[in-house]
């Protein structure tokens, strides 16, 4: 933290002092840095302020969320739906949001799916809810991206963007066996772990083996199934998603906060010591000033 | 087949229109808050070998 300061004392200050011992800046330039820091400490402050007020908000949607996205699950779960050996296309669906500054959310969720492309950049596609996991995966693997989205993580998601990711899904026209939504669950204000939840298609939904434990479906019901539990799912994930992002800014902003606390403390220190140096010296010269008199 | 499929439509629209119209008849005091829930800001972009299309919407 220190030494990230330390280039911003500009270069004409330091040769100007060269008669001033090693490491002593100028009063002036350290009454500036102390300025900076201060007002980035405000910055991060407010930051934090606000990422606090849509946390609580994240969090109550996220609860009435929560339900959406397991009964969505459990479907698969129970019919037993397993990833089709014969089709080997993948999909993989990147919950980031437009936002930084909220620790490693977007870098975790963009890991999992670089690692995912390492092994296999054949049959896997990509889609990227976020700018910021567009920027994080578009420039190795933007040959594996099918679309992206932006304008996430300003609002809180409603259904509505879910719809309108899962329809771009659909009319995509990409055939995938199986695929994976990848996102951050919330697990409490300072943890989150990065998931993924299954989602599959039409016809290995059609050839799942315990299929036959839900009556009376035809095609279209579950064709009508899973393009509503895909969008069901996005939702979910979106919330998720939105809740880690916000509790993680938070916790960002409040150690950027306490950083800033720090480095303010010390830049105080180093400012009063340089200034009680100048004085001493002005009086030394002073002194031998006039008893050379 | 039912008839908004023939029509070209799937279930996500096809739910989402049933949404819009039942916020629609909705008691006032209800409808503005429900009005919030009907709303999306979210931009897509296709992207091909490796670049993103320009939308022309």
């Amino acid at each position: 933290m220190w030494g990230r300061f330390g280039s911003l004392v500009p270069i004409g200050a330091q040769t100007t002092q060269i008669s001033q011992q090693r490491g002593m800046a100028t009063l002036k330039a350290i009454s500036i840095r102390l300025k900076s820091v201060k007002n980035i400490q405000k910055i991060t402050q407010s930051m934090k302020m606000v990422s606090a007020a849509k946390y609580n908000r994240a969090e109550r949607e996220l609860k009435q969320t929560r339900p959406i996205g397991a009964g969505a699950s459990q479907f698969y779960e129970k019919a037993e739906v397993a990833a089709p050996t014969d089709v080997p296309q993948r999909l993989y669906i990147a919950m980031s949001s437009d936002r930084g500054l909220c620790g490693a959310i977007h870098t975790s969720v963009a890991r999992l799916i670089r690692n995912e492309l390492l092994k296999d950049d054949k049959n896997i596609k990509v889609v990227c809810v976020g700018d910021k996991s567009r920027a994080l995966l578009g420039r190795t693997f933007g040959q594996n991206i099918i679309f992206a989205a932006n304008e996430i993580g300003r609002l809180p998601p409603t259904f509505l963007d879910a719809s309108l990711l899962a329809d771009a899904v659909i009319a995509s026209g990409y055939k995938f066996g199986s695929g994976e939504i990848v996102y951050n669950r919330f697990k409490s204000v300072v943890s989150y772990s990065t998931q993924t939840l299954p989602v599959f298609s039409l016809s290995t939904v059609q050839s799942a083996p315990k299929l036959s434990i839900y009556d009376s479906l035809d095609d279209e019901v579950i064709q009508s199934y899973i393009e509503f539990s895909l969008a069901s799912l996005i939702y979910y994930a979106l919330k998720e998603g939105a809740c880690s992002e916000q509790s993680s800014r938070m916790t960002a902003m409040d150690n950027a906060s306490k950083n800033a606390t720090e480095v303010i403390d010390k830049l105080t220190l180093a400012f009063n010591r340089t200034r009680q140096a100048v004085i001493t010296r002005e009086l030394i010269e002073i002194i031998s000033g006039a008893s050379a008199l | 087949m039912s008839a908004w499929r023939a029509a070209g439509l799937n279930y996500i629209n096809y739910s989402n229109i049933a949404a819009k119209i039942l916020r629609q008849a909705l008691k006032t005091d209800v409808r503005a808050e429900a009005a919030k829930r009907d709303s999306t800001t979210v931009k897509i972009t296709k992207w091909v070998d490796g670049k993103p299309i320009k939308n022309v919407e």
